[in-house]
């Protein structure tokens, strides 16, 4: 294996710890911060890429920058709809939000 | 330290340190223990950009994932009741479904990379300087660094719309 395959293999684990903890988790919560685990495996996946790649230049680290930008922009409306949920529920139960449900 | 080369054995140290931080997360029932198991996981991907040779992603990392985004999870954590939360157990009846799907999708993600030929020589480093970032997102990559400053701009908005009490103005 080369060095960028334990890289990849790194992110993959890390994505996935994340997916297990958003399909798992009630809690909205803690869907959000495994959320953050996923990107942050991309992320590692990207670096990986811009450092080992030969051709990839800077363009590896452009898309890490902006997919933290949208990470922290996506983390500020989540919660915020995570904070007035509760302020109308008086829960962050992900089972408990079932208006919807038909 | 030679610069920019693969080393075994700080990649080992960093890869636990961020998989066992990141399997806290996912397996404390107390939501402040799993905040604080993330930051600390952040701290690690962090430490993963540095052995990348990319010290200014490590930077943000710090700046806005350790610093910024960790203290508003704690905020919400702070503002919303977490005190039957306590109660989640990790293996519920969605972790029966989930736990397996999350392996089976590790390993079969990992084998397709692994015998991938995607890095034929992939073992040498390409550094890129600063000032090849710096002016590459000024001039190639200007229009999506002014659609992402936009786009935080309408998070903004957008998270203080939200959060706003109904009955104030």
């Amino acid at each position: 294996m080369s060095p960028v395959d334990w890289y990849l293999t790194l992110a993959t684990g890390l994505f996935c710890i994340g997916a297990y903890g958003v399909l798992a988790r009630r809690n909205v919560l803690l869907i959000v911060m495994s959320l953050e685990l996923m990107l942050n495996a991309v992320n590692i996946a990207l670096a990986a890429f811009a450092n080992f790649m030969p051709h990839a230049g800077a363009r590896g680290t452009f898309f890490v920058l902006f997919i933290i930008t949208l990470a922290a922009a996506e983390v500020t409306v989540g919660l915020a709809i995570v904070v007035a949920n509760y302020r109308n529920r008086r829960s962050v139960q992900a089972d408990e939000f079932s208006e919807l449900k038909g | 330290m030679p610069h920019g080369d693969f080393h075994p054995v700080l990649f080992v140290i960093m890869a636990v340190w961020v998989l066992v931080c990141g399997l806290g997360v996912v397996a404390f029932r107390n939501v402040v223990h799993s905040a604080m198991s993330m930051v600390l996981c952040f701290l690690g991907v962090a430490a993963a950009y540095v052995l990348l040779n990319a010290g200014l992603l490590a930077i943000i990392q710090i700046l806005v994932y350790v610093g910024a985004i960790s203290v508003v999870v704690l905020f919400a954590i702070m503002m919303t009741d977490q005190r039957e939360t306590k109660l989640g157990f990790f293996f519920n009846r969605q972790a029966i479904f989930a736990a397996p799907l999350a392996v089976a999708a590790a390993v079969v993600i990992t084998v397709i990379l692994v015998t991938s030929k995607m890095a034929p020589n992939g073992s040498q480093s390409h550094n890129v300087s600063l000032a090849g970032i710096a002016s590459g997102l000024f001039n190639g990559y200007v229009f999506p660094f002014e659609l992402v400053s936009f786009v935080l701009l309408a998070a903004m908005i957008g998270a203080i719309v939200l959060a706003r009490k109904e009955d104030q103005p």
